[in-house]
């Protein structure tokens, strides 16, 4: 199963069957007529053939081991979700030092609290500039 | 004699102070971003793009396109001084690079900058003489031929970004299904919404953007940790008479062709570059020092790029299609400003488009400048470390998100798109097909329904009609010819392997 190619081709088949199975909920009419659920039908469809063929493909093709690194995604999206909550409940200016801190984890360099309070001050120094020269409504506080 | 009216036209608009200021902020931060590892003109166009909600649209117009070529040369930059090139330089990182390594960073330096003004200019000559002509031929378009078009481009955008016409049509279709999610605009039933309110409107074009190209080539930085090491070497600027005189027909030859192959589909700066620099060590009186760092190396592709980058506006403007996922990007930049690119834009429009080619000939004169004197300048944006710049760049996501609906719910939603961006990413799965087919999946299914409705059902109108018949028929031959090429290639690699045996 640690096969790039393979794992793309059965990637591409579940896109195309939850799209396909969903489009079927809709009128797919007639094709002078057509529903709102043909076209993304025969897209679905088109698509699981794609899949399809990828994974014929696989078996012809060399193997690729599949490399994937949860941490860095998983601090970076939990730095996106975190800024939003954070700005949500107390303003901008705490949500953006929690993305940054939060962020920063996943650095190459090592963590420096130092280097992210003169970050997050210059991010929210931006913010504010944003909001009092170039009209955005932000969230500040 | 009417272009050069229309031009005076354009420079009247262009020269007015306010555009003059946007279109050297355009350049300015084009070329900054250009510059930076990881970031192309794709991901700072989606980043920027909210920022130009609160400017008016020939400002923001002239922004954007500055934005566009300024990224186009600042990625230049990068390749030759260390070899760091994006997707839209990687020729650069050859000939430019040697020449650094050989101490002549300042005139390769100076080469690229000058072959892009030349390379640029002579595309303007190319966008303002022919986009009228061609938006008059638009007019001939039918709703198939419309989708054959699409179609075409579909194909060679896959084909030429991602090497694999399965993985990049794959990537297309997703992007024609994620572009369906929201109301019919038909019959007005509400697709693949799952009865949340926000998506109704559809899924926001800044977020799957910036969750494509901004989150997940941030993570893909991340996971490479490559800590690079900042250019110190001298920079030495103004060639010598002989070595100028090697770059002129060099960069004259490269803008033809960039200018050519930036019109086609899925054409653009990076198969004109690649053709170029071909050319060039084919028919160059020093084609023997092509690749061991000649100028010519460097000055036809540094002409191409910027050449093609200016020309593929052309299909945009007049027929209203993209050929490329930037363009795409710019389309619906256009649309979020009320303006629709298509054969009716220059006539409907003609301050608009007279005044963006012209400020492109403006944004060439302040790449010049920006590029050549204050270049050593720029180089010290390589000492920012990675750990400074990621995130800031996120925090830009954040604001860019929010801006468009000034809701921190989007920002979900970029994040979601974020984490699909970098599983397509480890998956080998390019995202630019999958911008393409966002943007143009609702233009494909309103022309097909339109066509079979005017058929009354029959498909044969996609073949009967000579556009779309012959664009079909060139679909299905490149098809073919991609399932023998794969065969064959397939029985070789076994007769290879076998023949040790």
């Amino acid at each position: 199963m640690n096969d790039q190619n393979l794992v793309r081709g059965l990637f591409l088949v579940a896109i195309a069957l939850i799209f396909g199975l969903a489009s079927l909920r809709y009128p797919v009419g007639q094709f002078s007529r057509a529903g709102p659920g043909l076209f993304p039908l025969l897209v679905s469809s088109l698509l699981f053939l794609i899949g399809l063929a990828s994974i014929v493909r696989s078996r012809f093709v060399e193997r690729v081991p599949l490399s994937f690194n949860p941490r860095n995604i998983a601090l970076i999206l939990a730095s996106l979700s975190g800024f939003a909550v954070v700005s949500d409940k107390l303003g901008m200016m705490a949500g953006i030092p929690f993305m940054v801190f939060c962020a920063s984890f996943a650095g190459t360099s090592p963590y420096s609290v130092m280097r992210n309070l003169k970050i997050s001050a210059g991010l929210v120094a931006v913010a504010f500039a944003f909001e009092k020269l170039l009209g955005f409504n932000l969230p500040l506080y | 004699m009417d272009v050069l009216h229309n031009l005076a036209l354009g420079f009247q608009v262009a020269l007015t102070w306010q555009n003059l200021l946007f279109c050297a902020i355009g350049c300015t931060v084009g070329t900054l971003v250009g510059l930076l590892p990881g970031l192309g003109p794709l991901a700072t166009i989606s980043i920027l793009l909210p920022l130009t909600y609160s400017i008016p649209t020939g400002g923001a117009l002239i922004m954007l396109a500055g934005i566009y070529y300024g990224a186009q040369y600042g990625d230049s930059v990068s390749a030759i001084t260390m070899r760091i090139p994006h997707a839209s330089s990687i020729v650069a990182c050859i000939d430019g690079y040697q020449m650094t390594l050989k101490g002549k960073t300042g005139v390769a330096l100076f080469t690229a900058g000058l072959s892009s003004f030349i390379g640029g200019t002579v595309a303007i000559v190319v966008l303002s003489l022919l986009a009228p002509s061609l938006g008059e031929v638009a007019l001939l378009f039918g709703p198939a031929d419309y989708c054959a078009l699409l179609l075409v481009g579909f194909v060679c955008v896959s084909f030429v970004t991602t090497g694999s016409l399965l993985n990049g049509m794959a990537m297309c279709l997703i992007g024609v299904a994620l572009g369906q999610i929201g109301t019919d605009v038909n019959s007005g039933v509400q697709r693949f919404t799952m009865d949340l309110p926000f998506l109704a409107d559809g899924v926001g074009l800044v977020s799957v953007a910036l969750g494509c190209f901004g989150i997940a080539e941030i993570t893909k930085n991340l996971d490479s940790r490559d800590e690079r090491t900042p250019f110190n070497g001298s920079i030495k600027l103004i060639p010598t008479w002989s070595e100028f005189k090697r770059i002129i027909p060099s960069a004259l030859r490269g803008s033809v062709i960039g200018s050519f192959l930036g019109i086609l589909p899925g054409g653009g700066p990076v198969i004109a570059q690649f053709a170029a620099y071909a050319v060039d060590k084919k028919v160059s009186k020093y084609r023997n020092e092509i690749g061991s760092g000649a100028i010519e190396g460097v000055a036809g592709q540094a002409a191409a790029d910027e050449a093609a980058a200016r020309t593929s506006f052309i299909p945009l403007m007049s027929i209203g299609i993209p050929e490329n996922a930037v363009m795409a990007l710019m389309m619906a930049a256009f649309i979020i400003k009320g303006i629709q690119p298509g054969p009716n834009m220059i006539a409907g429009h003609p301050d608009l488009f007279w005044g963006l080619v012209a400020s492109m000939w403006v944004g060439n004169c302040f790449l010049l400048v920006l590029n050549v004197p204050l270049v050593r300048y720029w180089l010290s944006v390589f000492k920012i470390p990675y750990s400074v710049l990621f995130p800031s760049i996120l925090f830009f996501c954040c604001i860019g998100t929010y801006s468009v609906n000034n809701s921190l719910e989007d920002i979900y939603t970029t994040a979601a798109f974020g984490c699909i961006g970098y599983v397509f990413l480890r998956l080998g799965l390019d995202a630019a097909p999958l911008m393409l087919g966002f943007i143009l999946g609702p233009m494909l299914e309103e022309n097909f329904r339109r066509a079979l409705l005017l058929s009354r059902g029959d498909f044969g109108v996609f073949f009967t009609h000579p556009i779309s018949g012959t664009l079909l028929g060139l679909i299905g031959i490149f098809i073919v010819w991609q399932v023998v090429a794969f065969f064959l290639l397939n029985r070789k690699a076994n007769e290879q392997h076998q023949q040790p045996a």
